[in-house]
């Protein structure tokens, strides 16, 4: 039956097999094969690989402040909220200064951070905090003597402030001076 | 201090940041060494030495020594 098929084309010049074009002995087109494969030479390597880290190691440090800032504010106010509740409770003393704990925190979280800064960046703090010193005792001096003139008398709570504005202004300064 | 920190660092090609990377500091740091505004510690002196296989004084010349 299969022999039959090919011996006897089908007559319906739809089913017959094509005739490629390049096969016929008058063809103006040529034969062609698929080149072989040219082996490049793979290009050098030469994108370094960027160490990718998560964030908790990159941001480690402005993580913690965060957290101990926001630490400090919530135990802030939860505190002014409670002694304004009971302002003639006996352990009220107890409750306004528990802001300090966090605080301490984030003094502590500084003073970590600095022990792993290089010697000139160690340089640069200490002159920023020398900056901050000088100008918080000449400020704090005067201010002093202003009020025993007659200048209403400023809460103690606005040293700590003074002396973080100071300091960041002394770290830019200082900064700024070795670039 | 003068020093050739620079030319150097030009002659193998590598930025301010692969040293410091290297030497275990900032860029910042290496920069201010550079300019010359930072003396580095011996410590870091020695580093540099090492870093470049060279010795101190090859890299750094002090200037108006008094010896």
């Amino acid at each position: 039956m299969l022999s039959m098929t090919e011996q006897t084309p089908s007559p319906n010049p739809a089913e017959a097999p094509i005739d490629p074009l390049s096969t016929h002995p008058a063809s103006p087109f040529l034969r062609t094969e698929v080149p072989p494969a040219v082996a490049f030479a793979s290009p050098p390597n030469v994108v370094q690989q960027v160490p990718i880290y998560s964030t908790w190691v990159v941001y480690r440090t402005q993580i913690e402040f965060g957290l101990a800032i926001l630490a400090y504010l919530m135990v802030l106010v939860g505190s002014v909220i409670v002694v304004q509740a009971n302002p003639q409770a006996g352990w009220r003393y107890f409750v306004v200064v528990l802001p300090v704990a966090p605080a301490g925190f984030v003094i502590w979280l500084t003073v970590r951070s600095l022990a792993k800064l290089d010697e000139l960046q160690k340089r640069i703090q200490m002159q920023a905090f020398a900056f901050a010193l000088g100008w918080t005792a000449l400020i704090t001096f005067g201010y002093g003597f202003l009020e025993g003139a007659g200048l209403p008398h400023l809460n103690w709570t606005y040293i700590l402030p003074l002396i973080a504005v100071l300091y960041a202004l002394g770290a830019v300064i200082f900064t700024w001076r070795y670039r | 201090m003068k020093n050739r920190l620079r030319v150097l660092r030009a002659e193998l090609a590598w930025s301010q940041a692969e040293l410091a990377a290297k030497l275990g500091v900032s860029r910042q740091t290496v920069n201010a060494i550079e300019t010359g505004k930072y003396d580095p510690s011996l410590p870091l002196a020695f580093s540099l030495a090492k870093t470049f296989k060279r010795q101190i004084e090859e890299i750094f010349e002090a200037e108006g020594s008094r010896v």
